[in-house]
């Protein structure tokens, strides 16, 4: 992973123009999206981000300050560099039948149909690329992959 | 249900312009005869009254626009308040909820145009939001780093009617204001300047909006620190008080510029550090071994310059929480003063006056003299704004209005006008080079209508004057799309608004046309003919570090 690369959770306000004023802070700060995962938080009417981003020529912390200046942005946790649980998912269709060594990864079956197999693995970033990389040795039909989520461990 | 929350709010002014999709707003309005609604004649115009407003009390200025582009023409106002922080609420009127992503007629995608230029922004699509959002963009608007808040407001909204509550509790879990000063920081920080060798303040907008002026010469004095302000900071410090260091930044004094590049310890208050702050960056204030930086806004800490000490606080309680800490002062504080008072002599303010043509100096010199350290003025952009600031000269804090960050060409008018709004007890001067109020011109109408008493002083030079001084000094030489000809004779053009005016092309006649001015209740313009190769100095050459700053030949 790059060294200019944060790791950010951050809680924002359920309302249409959040994600918008988020990325658009982000954009305009000359900062890059690397990764993002988006889904409900435990509170309601609350969202929580996971955000992987390259924060370019501007200071590290300014990733997570000018996040904080946005009223909808409700808090920003930097997990940069701390022990984190992160997990990315990827969801994809391979032409053969035989996936053995991909169960044997840790990968599991959704679906068996005569056009193929599909399959679901987590893991970390780097898990996922290498497990991406013996998808193709499979005949790739189709790959999803998320973002991902992170949570700090203690 | 939104005049009434206005009300509540305590607007006095409303700036704004009608259309279709806030008909139902404006059908209400006559019943609301305490709110007194300025009819502009475009809406950029109302922007920048209600901003020259908000400077000029303290109070949110407020506008109103129609959708599509009675808001988009909002745009280079809101930009402009926001980047210099200034309290205003923005209602725009949307169509209606349903029409939303239609392409309907009129529409336009506000809240996705100004969410940059705005501190937040709001758009409401049912009645019950209404009293929350706007008691909420209040809030918002005027605290902490103040700055513009948007309400776009579907015109479904506006006819709703719905039960009136009248909101009491804000709940905003994203809004933090900082405010805490820690003490053992104040301390630090002042004991740092009181102990340096060559320490240097410099003051921002920030002390300004905090009205930290009394507090920030207690400290100066106190601790025996040079003080000089940003250009938007002008007004903070008195500038003939013996530790003034006028403007600083890259248009700044040559005596500010040494001292910042020489300084040991550096404290910027209420300031962003930006790029015409600190010319070359890698080579700003190279001396200094601790930075203390104190801002409202958390953000602004490294954004720049990484302090070594930071405050993130109301610059008022910063200053405040400082001041009982200043300890006995530096035993060479003599020394640095004294060279600080040398440099003075060596790089003074100056200009030519040989050439036989009326300098601009010689008009604000005369109008400073008739300010007697009260009167507000409201700058332009360009060289006009640069020599209205350096020959700022008043003895005590007072007003110097203009559009620092964003830079807007004809701002100075309209917000004059707003400004006159705010203050009707203090004389208002408008200061603009002839480019500039020819783009906001359509305002004379507010003026002459309201019978405002406000005099514009137009240091006409024919040209695009700092345009061409960059053309000549950095861009080789090459005149390029810079001469303004075909302009109105502005006698007439006023004459034509029914605002007496006068065309002023020698020395001699500066002071009778300023005595025509103030003897006259109401607007009043002086078309100053000036010398059209006056340039700005000191400068620093762009891309140059502030040492390397040309002066004002000798005359």
């Amino acid at each position: 992973m790059s060294d200019k690369l944060r790791v950010l959770a951050v809680e924002v306000e359920d309302a249409p123009n959040t994600l918008t004023k988020v990325s658009g802070a982000i954009r305009r700060r000359g900062f890059h999206v690397r990764g993002i995962s988006v889904g409900p938080s435990r509170q309601p009417g609350r969202f929580r981000l996971t955000l992987q981003v390259d924060h370019g020529h501007a200071e590290a912390d300014q990733v997570r300050k000018q996040l904080e200046r946005l009223v909808e942005v409700v808090e920003v946790e930097d997990l940069t560099g701390d022990p984190v649980h992160s997990r990315e998912l990827v969801v994809a269709k391979v032409a053969a039948a035989q996936v053995d060594d991909l169960l044997e990864r840790g990968a599991k079956v959704i679906a068996n149909t005569p056009e193929g197999t599909t399959v679901e693995f987590s893991g970390e970033h780097d898990e996922v690329g290498e497990f991406v990389d013996e998808l193709h040795r499979h005949g790739i039909v189709d790959v999803a992959r998320s973002g991902p989520v992170v949570m700090r461990r203690a | 249900m939104i005049l009434e929350a206005l009300e509540r709010e305590g607007v006095e002014y409303i700036f704004g312009y009608p259309g279709g999709a806030n008909l139902p707003i404006y059908q209400h309005l006559p019943d609301h005869p305490k709110l007194k609604h300025i009819l502009v004649r475009h809406e950029q115009g109302a922007a920048h009254m209600a901003d020259g407003y908000a400077r000029a009390c303290g109070r949110p200025g407020v506008v109103f626009a129609t959708s599509g582009p009675g808001a988009l023409n909002l745009v280079t106002g809101l930009c402009t308040a926001y980047m210099d922080s200034v309290p205003m609420v923005a209602i725009t009127g949307q169509v209606v909820s349903t029409q939303v992503g239609r392409d309907a007629f009129q529409e336009s995608d506000v809240i996705g145009a100004t969410s940059s230029v705005t501190k937040h922004s709001y758009l409401v699509t049912r009645i019950e939001q209404l009293p929350r959002v706007i008691h909420e963009a209040f809030h918002i608007a005027t605290t902490g780093r103040p700055g513009p808040v948007l309400i776009d407001i579907c015109k479904d909204v506006q006819q709703a009617e719905a039960e009136r509550v009248t909101p009491d509790r804000l709940e905003i879990p994203g809004y933090r204001l900082n405010g805490h000063v820690d003490p053992s920081v104040a301390k630090q920080a002042a004991e740092a300047l009181s102990n340096a060798e060559q320490p240097v303040i410099l003051a921002g907008h920030g002390v300004i909006l905090s009205h930290a002026e009394e507090q920030l010469q207690e400290l100066a004095e106190g601790a025996a620190v040079p003080t000089g302000t940003t250009l938007l900071g002008i007004g903070a410090f008195p500038v003939k008080h013996p530790l003034s260091l006028h403007m600083t930044g890259f248009m700044g004094t040559g005596w500010n510029l040494k001292a910042v590049q020489n300084a040991d310890v550096l404290m910027m208050v209420g300031m962003r550090v930006d790029d015409r702050v600190t010319a070359r960056l890698a080579d700003y204030a190279p001396k200094v071994k601790t930075f203390i930086h104190i801002d409202i806004d958390g953000s602004e800490m490294g954004k720049n310059v990484r302090p070594h000490i930071e405050l993130v606080a109301d610059a008022r309680q910063a200053l405040t929480a400082m001041l009982p800490y200043v300890g006995p002062v530096n035993g060479n504080r003599g020394r640095w003063l004294a060279q600080i008072d040398a440099w003075r002599e060596e790089h003074p303010l100056r200009y030519k006056r040989s050439n036989g043509a009326l300098q601009p100096q010689d008009v604000l010199i005369d109008m400073y003299r008739r300010a007697h350290d009260e009167a507000i003025v409201v700058a332009d952009v360009g060289q006009n704004q640069i020599w209205a600031a350096l020959w700022w000269n008043y003895d005590r804090p007072g007003l110097f209005i203009n559009s620092g960050g964003a830079g807007t060409m004809g701002f100075a008018f309209p917000a004059a006008l707003g400004a006159k709004f705010a203050r009707p007890d203090l004389p208002v001067w408008c200061v603009a080079g002839e480019g500039g109020f020819v783009m906001t011109a359509q305002e004379l109408s507010v003026a002459v209508e309201h019978k405002l008493d406000v005099k514009v002083v137009l240091l006409n030079n024919s040209s695009l004057g700092m345009v061409r001084q960059f053309q000549d000094d950095f861009y080789g030489g090459v005149r390029s799309q810079v001469a303004l000809t075909h302009m109105p004779d502005f006698v007439k053009l006023c004459a034509a608004y029914g605002m007496p005016a006068r065309r002023v092309e020698r020395f001699e006649d500066i002071g009778p046309a300023f005595d025509a001015a103030e003897k006259t209740r109401g607007p009043f313009l002086i078309d100053f003919r000036i010398d059209p190769e006056a340039n700005v100095y000191p400068i620093v050459p762009l891309g140059k570090s502030l040492n390397e700053f040309w002066e004002a030949p000798e005359s």
